[in-house]
């Protein structure tokens, strides 16, 4: 196997490995942490950790699956603590609603369609630098389950497996954390714009 | 059905995973309700442009300084 060869120091094998599984690692690395030296460490350690650890995986699918939980696992740990005033309540960015159950708030925001807005617009450094803030703000277990479900297109039941909670309460963050990004995005493509 | 529980199920109707008495009862709601039907479609953009700004590549030069790491690493090791 590629790993065992890696492992033994054929530097093709070690190559064939980096080149086949650190870009998902940065991704996801880069996805929790938001800066490319805290990814750089993390695609460090991940490696150097399956490195040591050498064999053992079941196939190709095994590999990747303990890839992703090891990124996330260390990628949490390491954000536990850091930048926590620059999360924001969720409550404040998810629908309200009148006693019967509409949407509640102004008539004009409630209807905002900003979905067939010109490409360049949602490309614009603007539009990116609005999401990227709200993804940030996001707190650290919700916005790693929506990297590995919107951006590594994980299924919800790997997802509760990597981060060793339930499918419901996956589904019920990765939600929250969509309408979140949501609200913030009407909220710069939205009327009065 | 309410705009509450449209809303609430907005992620599995898009995963395609709602009993087909919920997706019915949705979309007889989405037929007549012009606030949920801007939901559906901004919290769907939402979803493909989360994914757009995600797709971030790993720069070359980083590729190498792990190469070298792991190489150092592994010779360290041995």
């Amino acid at each position: 196997m590629l790993l065992d060869r890696a492992v033994a120091g054929d530097v093709g094998a070690l190559e064939a490995l980096m080149s086949r599984h650190s870009g998902r690692v940065y991704r996801l690395a880069y996805g929790i942490m938001r800066n490319q030296a805290d990814a750089e460490e993390i695609v460090q350690d991940v490696f150097l950790t399956l490195v040591r650890k050498g064999g053992g995986f079941e196939g190709h699918a095994a590999l990747t699956s303990w890839m992703y939980r090891v990124t996330t696992n260390v990628a949490l740990n390491k954000r536990r603590g850091k930048r926590r005033e620059l999360e924001v309540s969720l409550e404040e960015h998810l629908p309200t609603y009148t006693e019967d159950g509409h949407r509640d708030g102004d008539r004009s925001y409630v209807l905002a369609d900003w979905s067939s807005t010109p490409e360049q617009a949602h490309l614009s450094v603007e539009t990116r630098k609005i999401l990227e803030n709200a993804i940030d703000g996001l707190p650290d277990h919700y916005r790693a389950v929506l990297i590995l479900r919107d951006v590594e297109e994980l299924s919800n039941d790997e997802i509760a497996s990597i981060v060793d909670d339930s499918v419901g309460s996956v589904k019920s963050r990765l939600h929250r954390a969509r309408m979140a990004l949501r609200e913030q995005l009407t909220r710069h493509f939205g009327p009065g714009r | 059905m309410t705009c509450k529980d449209a809303i609430a199920v907005l992620a599995d109707y898009l995963e395609s995973t709602l009993s087909p008495d919920l997706v019915e009862k949705l979309e007889e709601h989405l037929r007549d309700c012009a606030p949920c039907r801007a939901y559906l479609a901004t919290y769907r953009k939402t979803k493909s442009l989360t994914a757009d700004a995600g797709r971030v590549e790993m720069p070359e030069e980083m590729k190498a300084r792990l190469r070298e790491f792991l190489l150092r690493q592994l010779r360290e090791g041995r």
